[in-house]
């Protein structure tokens, strides 16, 4: 299959790195708004029979599947496109006018048959998948609650800082709730070294992409991790500019159901750089749509669109490496 | 004058009591027990 990336950063450059080390891809295209960037990228996979750098203004021609890997706020329009071209797309974007655009794009997708997997990064995007293996276990899923800390490149770090800013969306029972991002502090326990972080409500599109994917869930909400600094100054410029890359980051589900006639708790995590996860999450989805082993045709998250327990295994062989937490904890 | 003095002291001393409130304190305690298990072999079949 031949796969086109748009964006070269952070996230990108590790899609296209994990694309090039699949057997079943046969050409790698990779485009970025600042051309040397998708040319250094290249460079450095220094696999020229499959990796190129293509120009910016053709960088999807001739492909199966994109992976649209650039900063969020153009991901439904480009996918519109894409969808009516009869090709598949992968998107990355965290933003919530994003995930709603292309999850709007379902019915031209099915009517196409061809998929948009909406918010195939570390969070959303693995977080979805170990929602989905996490609720095999389950007879029935009433609560799924997201955490993440970190960020990948500079453009998640802004939106991020935005995120923060924002409104938050929950699902409670059967209806959206919108409450102020930054409030709602619950401390969270991470994989190891990331450990314990205080967590805060955030602008973040999970709740939309996993109620879909849980037909009768009465509570979904999405935190993300803050500081005291990044609270105090949300809704103000970023008083810096963001690192090319963040450090270690980590996410958490955590998911309560029924089980029998017990209600029991499952929380499983994954600690990687964000943009390392994200780029191996992005990059097999975009094998899975290409394979046409995807569950359906639409536009979905990864929590209805793939079979978790292979998807987990692939990723742990990539090196991404999912936990489960085994102990008791306050509310478990 | 002094209406406008005591309007801005009040609205100082709300927002440092806002600013201190939204920023000490943690949202709960720590596990008790327990920790991580990567998944692995029959985890992931």
């Amino acid at each position: 299959m031949r796969i086109a990336v748009l964006g070269a950063g952070a996230v990108g450059a590790r899609t296209a790195r994990q694309l090039a080390s699949t057997d079943a891809v046969e050409s790698v295209q990779v485009a970025d708004a600042i051309g040397r960037r998708a040319e250094s990228v290249a460079d450095a996979i220094d696999d020229r029979s499959r990796v190129r750098a293509v120009p910016y203004d053709s960088w999807a021609d001739g492909a199966d599947v994109v992976v649209l890997c650039h900063p969020g706020g153009d991901h439904g329009a480009l996918a519109e496109g894409f969808v009516q071209a009869g090709v598949s797309v992968v998107s990355v974007s965290d933003d919530v006018d994003d995930v709603q655009a292309l999850l709007a794009l379902d019915g031209a997708a099915r009517r196409a048959e061809v998929s948009v997997v909406a918010g195939a990064g570390f969070a959303p995007g693995l977080t979805d998948v170990l929602a989905a293996h996490a609720a095999a276990q389950f007879d029935g899923v009433d609560e799924v609650h997201v955490a993440k800390v970190g960020t990948g490149g500079p453009a998640c770090a802004r939106a991020h800082h935005g995120a923060l800013a924002g409104e938050a969306t929950d699902w409670r029972d059967g209806v959206w709730q919108h409450r102020r991002a930054g409030t709602g502090r619950e401390l969270c326990w991470f994989p190891d070294p990331v450990r314990a972080q205080d967590c805060y409500r955030a602008a973040a599109p999970d709740a939309l992409l996993l109620v879909p994917a849980f037909p009768g869930v009465s509570r979904v909400t999405a935190r993300v991790a803050a500081n005291r600094r990044d609270r105090l100054t949300a809704r103000l410029p970023m008083l810096r500019p963001p690192h090319p890359e963040g450090g270690i980051g980590a996410i958490r589900v955590e998911l309560r159901g029924r089980r029998g006639p017990v209600r029991e708790v499952v929380v499983f995590g994954v600690m990687d750089r964000p943009a390392v996860a994200a780029g191996a999450v992005a990059a097999l989805a975009a094998v899975e749509a290409g394979a046409g082993r995807l569950r359906r045709a639409g536009a979905a998250g990864l929590a209805e669109l793939v079979e978790p327990v292979p998807f987990l295994a692939e990723l742990a062989r990539r090196g991404v490496k999912a936990a489960v937490f085994e102990g008791s904890a306050p509310g478990l | 004058m002094r209406f406008l003095r005591r309007a801005l002291v009040a609205l100082g001393v709300t927002g440092l009591i806002a600013a201190v409130l939204r920023l000490r304190g943690t949202g709960g305690v720590p596990p008790q027990s327990g920790g991580w298990r990567e998944l692995s072999g029959p985890d992931l079949r």
